[in-house]
């Protein structure tokens, strides 16, 4: 039997304290990963925390790389460096934060390295806002189609690619948030800027999304 | 928008579609305090375009929820152990090597 593994933040069985981990064994049966015993280099312990977050973690550097194999190998390197810089954490968040943040930097340095840049520019974003008149909307924004939004064929890739052609600050933002839902303190905590700097940078990723998709979501005139 | 509303805007004692814009991700979450939240509900009740907005922004962040799945590779987590055992990261596998 495969064993199951509890990735999902928002279950019940989720870790909610700061460093505190829990995982489940083959057999099903749920064991808490000592913190101590990872911080006192306890290689079992630190296979546990392999297994349990390779899921998650991997999903995340996918979506920020945008390649199965280059995220494979920043999974590796990140779980690398977490082994040899253990000592390091300094409880002052929750250990996987302090984890993703090895790894979602790892992923923005081989995003840059490589040269696979997203196809927008920061100024772009912004100029995909809406646009305001003495604080009031200059034009009337569409209505969509409600059928549309959930029936729509092609809706997944086209968000996806949506997702894809963001700068990578905003990205890394929105996969955080609104697909992994870690809370605002958490993403600012892993990206080591302002709560703040989260919501805003959220709420851009989001507006320049929903300009993207505007076209494909309207409702069609009837004939 | 009705007449009373745009007039409470133009007069500051409302906030206006870009300041409820600006915290359109607050509103969606409930965030706002319990004041600034009924008067972004009484614009929102009022105001078409706003009313438009939040409802391709809800849209948009129900999309990117259920944006595609990305298939994990069965074997990743024990490429990865295998790896960091390769790297000689853990201490016992260099004892092993050398003994």
């Amino acid at each position: 039997m495969e064993p199951t593994q509890n990735t999902n933040p928002a279950s019940p069985d989720a870790p909610s304290d700061r460093g505190d981990l829990v995982t489940t064994t083959a057999e099903g049966a749920k064991g808490p990963i000592s913190l101590e015993a990872l911080m006192a280099g306890d290689e079992k312990a630190f296979e546990q925390l392999v297994i349990q977050e390779s899921p998650r973690l991997f999903r995340v550097i996918v979506r920020i790389v945008g390649d199965d194999d280059e995220a494979a190998s920043i999974l590796q390197e990140t779980f690398l460096q977490a082994f040899q810089r253990i000592n390091t954490f300094r409880r002052e968040s929750k250990l996987t934060t302090w984890l993703y943040a090895i790894g979602i930097n790892l992923a923005r340095a081989s995003l840059r390295k490589s040269r696979r840049l997203s196809s927008l520019e920061d100024q772009e974003v912004e100029r995909m806002q809406p646009d305001f008149n003495r604080g009031m909307f200059v034009e009337t924004p569409a209505v969509w189609d409600p059928a549309r939004v959930t029936e729509l064929a092609d809706r997944r890739q086209l968000v996806r690619r949506g997702i894809e052609q963001l700068p990578e600050d905003y990205k890394t933002v929105l996969v955080l948030r609104d697909i992994e839902e870690y809370s605002t303190e958490e993403v600012a905590n892993m990206l080591g800027i302002s709560s703040g700097a989260v919501r805003v940078r959220l709420h851009r990723a989001r507006g320049a999304l929903r300009k993207l998709l505007d076209p494909h979501m309207r409702r069609l005139p009837k004939d | 928008m009705k007449f009373i509303t745009a007039l409470k805007t133009a007069l500051g004692m409302a906030p206006g579609c870009e300041q409820v814009n600006e915290f359109l991700a607050e509103y969606v979450e409930g965030t706002l305090d319990e004041k600034m939240r009924a008067q972004f509900q009484e614009h929102m009740d009022m105001c078409k375009c706003c009313d438009h907005y939040l409802d391709q922004y809800r849209h948009t962040i129900q999309l990117t929820k259920e944006t595609d799945e990305i298939s994990v590779p069965s074997e990743l987590a024990e490429h990865t152990l295998a790896f960091l055992r390769k790297s000689n990261a853990f201490a016992s596998d260099q004892d092993a090597a050398s003994s």
